[in-house]
C-alpha cells in the first residue's frame, strides 16, 4: 500500500522573466519503508517538488495524498496536525537549527509544537531519536555551534524522525558535508530504514549515493520525470538517453573513466534550455542525439518498459529503437569510435 | 626517465601562525612534474592539497601570517625566491590557475572578452585589436557558442559551467606550461562536470601543457590524470600512476578514501566505511605517522616514528611502516577495498 501518493502535480512560479512551470505534471508513489531516489540536475524541479509535497509551495494542479488524506484539501490547522507524519531533512544543517537551543530542546521541539506526548514521554522519545542517529547522550546540552558538521546533520535527522513520521523527505542531506562525514550520514539514513519502517524520498544530485540508498529511482528533467523504475533497472539498463547520459557522466575511479565521459558528451548535447521557453513536444529533444520531427510535435507519454508490472517507465518516443547498452566497458569502446 | 622536469618541488613547508598556535599545512612535500604530464592531488578538506598549490605561486592573503620554506624550481628559477614582479609574470603567464568558484577570480564589472584581452596585452604584449580577436578565438576554443557576442557580456550572464569555461580560456590565454585546477568542477552538475573534464584533458594534449588537478574525487582524477598523489596532514602519503593505483592502493589512508564513497557500479552493498575521527587541525609536524590515530592497521612504531616514503612498485611510493607487507598482501589477496563487502 502506498503511504504517499503524488498525482499529476504542477507548480508554477512568476520570475523576473515571466511565468515558469517548475514542476510539470509529476506523479509518484512511496510504499511503507521504501526509498525513492529523485535525481536530476540544478533547475530540474526536484527541490520544488519536495516543497510541494510538504505543502510549502502552492500547487496549480494535482494532489498529494499522505496515508489516504489529501493534503491539499486540509485547512491550515488540519494540515498542521498531519505534519508530524511527513518530515524533512535539509541540506544545510547549521542553517536549519536555531543557534540558541541546545540539542535536546531542538530535537524535542517538533513534539512540543505538535503537542505530542507529555514531558516524560517526550524526553524518552528524544533520547531514543538521539540513539538512533548515533548522537551520544553527552551532547544533549550543547548548542549547534559546539557540534561538528556531521553532528549537526544528525540533529537535523533526529528532529525529523522524533515524531515517528511515515515519510521522510531528504533534500540533498549530504551534499554540504566533507566526504568522510558524508559516509557517516549515509550510514545513519541506511540504518534508519532498517530500524524504522519510514518511507524516504531521497533527493540528491550524486548518483552513486542515490543508487546506494534507493530501492527505486525517478529521473527528472525540466520539471518532468523522464524515467522511473527500480534502481537496478534505471541505473543498470537505462532507456532514456538523458538517464544514460547522466550515468555516463559520473566519474568513476577506473580505467574507462575518460571513455565514459565521451559517451556522456554524445548523449547530452549543448546547454539546458530556459524554463521560460521550454521545448515543445519532448522536453529533452534539444539536447538529444536521437531527436526527430516527431519529438518536436508530440510529448511522449510515459511507457512501460520490459516486465508488465509497469514499474519501469520511460518518456521517450524512440526508446525501443535506441540501443541503450549497459553503460559498461564494451559500450564505451564503441562510443570512443563514434566520438572520433 | 627522460627529459627535464617542468616543475620540481623540494621539501616544501608552509606554516600558518594562528592565534591558537602554528598550523603546519604543508609539511615537507617533494614532487616533480614533466612537461605535458597530468597529476591529480587527492585528500580530504584540510589535507594541505590546496595550500600546496597556492604556495607554488605564493598566493596567500595579506592577512595570512605564513612562512614558506623549501624550493619550487620552475623553468630554471626558484619561484619561492624570485621577486614579486617576476612572480607576477609567472602567474597567469607560464602558470595558469582555475578555482572552484570562477566568480571569485573574474571581475564582475568587466566584459569577459576584455578581461582575456587585458591578460594577453600584459603577458603576450599584443595590441588592443590583436588581443580582442584572440580573446574571441579563445572563447571559441573552450566551446562557447557565439563567441563574438559572448565576449561583450559580463560574467554574471554566464551559467556556472560556461563561467568555468571562461575561467579556463583566461587561464590558457597566455599558453601556460602548467595549469593548476583546484576543485574546478566541484560546484557543477555532473553532465557539465563531464564537459569541463574532457575540455581540460583535450587542452592539455593540444596545448602541450601540464595539468595539476586538485580534488577529493578519485573518479575525477581517473578521467583526467596519469599520475596521482594522496595528501594527509600536509604530507604526501602515496604517489603512483592512476592505472597502478586502481589495483594496488597501498597506504591505509588511500584505501580509506577509496572505501569511503559509494561506488556507482556497486549495487547496494551494505554500510559504507567512514574513516573514524578527523584530520588533525594543526596539520603535520609531529613525530609519528599523522594518520595513526585513525588507522585500523596501526602498530606501535606508527605512533613513535614518522614513516619514510617506501618504493612499493614502479613509480609507486607509500609513506607507511607497513607498506612493504601491504604491497605483498594486495598482490596476493587482491585489494581489500575491492573485495565484496
Amino acid at each position: 500500500m502506498s503511504v504517499l501518493e503524488v498525482d499529476d502535480v504542477v507548480v508554477e512560479f512568476d520570475t523576473d522573466g515571466g511565468r515558469i512551470t517548475a514542476v510539470d505534471g509529476v506523479s509518484l508513489h512511496l510504499a511503507t519503508g521504501e526509498t525513492l531516489g529523485l535525481v536530476g540536475e540544478s533547475g530540474c524541479g526536484k527541490s520544488t517538488l519536495a516543497r510541494a509535497i510538504m505543502q510549502l509551495v502552492p500547487m496549480q494542479r494535482g494532489s498529494v495524498r499522505l496515508e489516504d488524506t489529501d493534503l491539499g484539501s486540509l485547512s491550515r490547522r488540519e494540515l498542521r496536525r498531519m505534519r508530524h507524519r511527513i518530515q524533512m531533512v535539509f541540506q544545510d544543517p547549521r542553517g536549519s537549527l536555531d543557534p540558541r537551543m541546545n540539542v535536546s530542546t531542538l530535537i524535542g521541539e517538533p513534539l512540543r509544537v505538535h503537542g505530542i506526548g507529555d514531558r516524560a514521554s517526550r524526553a524518552k522519545a528524544v533520547a531514543e531519536a538521539m540513539e538512533l542517529v548515533g548522537l551520544p547522550a553527552a551532547v544533549a546540552d550543547r548548542l549547534p555551534s559546539e557540534l561538528s558538521g556531521g553532528q549537526q546533520q544528525r540533529v537535523g535527522i533526529a528532529r525529523a524522525i522524533v515524531t515517528d513520521p511515515a515519510v521522510l523527505v531528504c533534500d540533498e542531506p549530504v551534499s554540504a558535508l566533507d566526504v568522510s562525514i558524508q559516509a557517516q550520514i549515509i550510514n545513519v539514513l541506511d540504518e534508519l530504514r532498517d530500524e524504522l519502517s519510514v518511507a524516504m524520498l531521497f533527493i540528491a544530485h550524486d548518483l552513486s549515493v542515490v543508487r546506494h540508498l534507493s530501492d527505486r529511482v525517478a529521473v527528472m528533467y525540466l520539471g518532468q520525470i523522464v524515467e522511473t523504475g527500480t534502481a537496478s533497472e534505471v541505473f543498470g539498463e537505462p532507456r532514456h538517453p538523458y538517464t544514460h547520459g547522466l550515468i555516463s557522466s559520473v566519474p568513476r575511479a577506473d580505467a574507462e573513466s575518460a571513455a565514459r565521459l565521451q559517451t556522456a558528451r554524445r548523449l547530452v548535447l549543448g546547454e539546458l534550455p530556459s524554463l521560460l521557453d521550454p521545448p515543445s513536444g519532448c522536453r529533452y529533444r534539444t539536447r538529444c542525439p536521437y531527436a526527430t520531427a516527431q519529438c518536436a510535435e508530440a510529448e511522449p507519454p510515459p511507457e512501460p518498459v520490459g516486465r508488465a508490472d509497469g514499474l519501469h517507465t520511460v518518456k521517450c518516443h524512440h526508446w525501443r529503437t535506441i540501443v541503450s547498452a549497459a553503460p559498461e566497458p564494451q559500450e564505451s569502446a564503441t562510443s570512443q569510435e563514434l566520438a572520433i | 626517465m627522460s627529459g627535464m622536469p617542468l616543475l620540481e618541488v623540494e621539501d616544501l613547508h608552509v606554516t600558518f601562525r594562528t592565534a591558537s598556535g602554528p598550523v603546519h599545512a604543508v609539511d615537507g612535500v617533494s614532487f616533480t612534474m614533466k612537461p605535458g604530464s597530468s597529476l591529480g592531488v587527492v585528500g580530504e578538506s584540510g589535507s594541505g592539497k590546496s595550500v600546496t598549490a597556492r604556495a607554488l605561486l605564493r598566493l596567500f592573503a595579506i592577512t595570512d601570517d605564513v612562512q614558506i620554506s623549501g624550493a619550487v624550481h620552475f623553468d630554471g628559477q626558484d619561484l619561492l625566491r624570485i621577486d614579486e614582479r617576476r612572480l607576477r609574470d609567472v602567474r597567469g603567464g607560464q602558470i595558469g590557475m582555475i578555482f572552484q568558484d570562477p566568480l571569485t577570480s573574474l571581475n564582475p564589472l568587466m566584459a569577459v572578452g576584455e578581461q582575456i584581452a587585458e591578460s594577453l596585452r600584459l603577458h603576450r604584449g599584443m595590441s588592443r585589436s590583436e588581443a580582442a580577436a584572440e580573446a574571441v578565438e579563445l572563447l571559441a576554443r573552450v566551446g562557447i557558442a557565439d563567441p563574438e557576442q559572448r565576449a561583450t557580456e559580463l560574467p554574471s550572464s554566464f551559467s556556472g559551467g560556461m563561467r568555468q569555461r571562461v575561467m579556463i580560456s583566461l587561464a590558457i590565454a597566455c599558453r601556460p606550461r602548467l595549469l593548476i585546477a583546484d576543485e574546478p568542477t566541484t560546484a557543477l552538475d555532473v553532465t557539465v562536470q563531464a564537459e569541463i573534464l574532457l575540455l581540460l584533458d583535450e587542452l592539455r594534449r593540444s596545448e602541450g601543457m601540464a595539468l595539476m588537478l586538485i580534488t577529493h574525487d578519485f573518479g575525477v582524477v581517473a578521467a583526467t590524470c596519469d599520475d596521482v598523489q594522496v595528501m594527509y596532514a600536509g604530507k604526501l602519503v602515496e604517489k603512483a600512476s592512476m592505472a597502478h593505483l586502481f589495483d594496488r592502493a597501498n597506504h591505509p589512508y588511500t584505501e580509506g578514501l577509496l572505501r569511503l564513497v559509494p561506488r556507482f557500479e556497486d549495487t547496494h552493498t551494505g554500510r559504507l566505511h567512514p574513516i573514524p575521527g578527523q584530520p588533525p587541525i594543526t596539520g603535520g609536524g609531529g613525530s609519528s605517522c599523522a594518520f595513526a590515530p585513525r588507522c585500523s592497521y596501526a602498530v606501535d612504531r606508527c605512533r613513535s616514528e614518522v614513516p619514510p616514503e617506501v618504493a612499493v612498485g614502479p613509480q609507486h611510493l607509500s609513506a607507511c611502516w607497513l607498506a612493504t607487507d601491504r604491497a605483498k598482501d594486495t598482490t596476493e589477496a587482491g585489494q581489500p577495498w575491492r573485495r565484496a563487502q
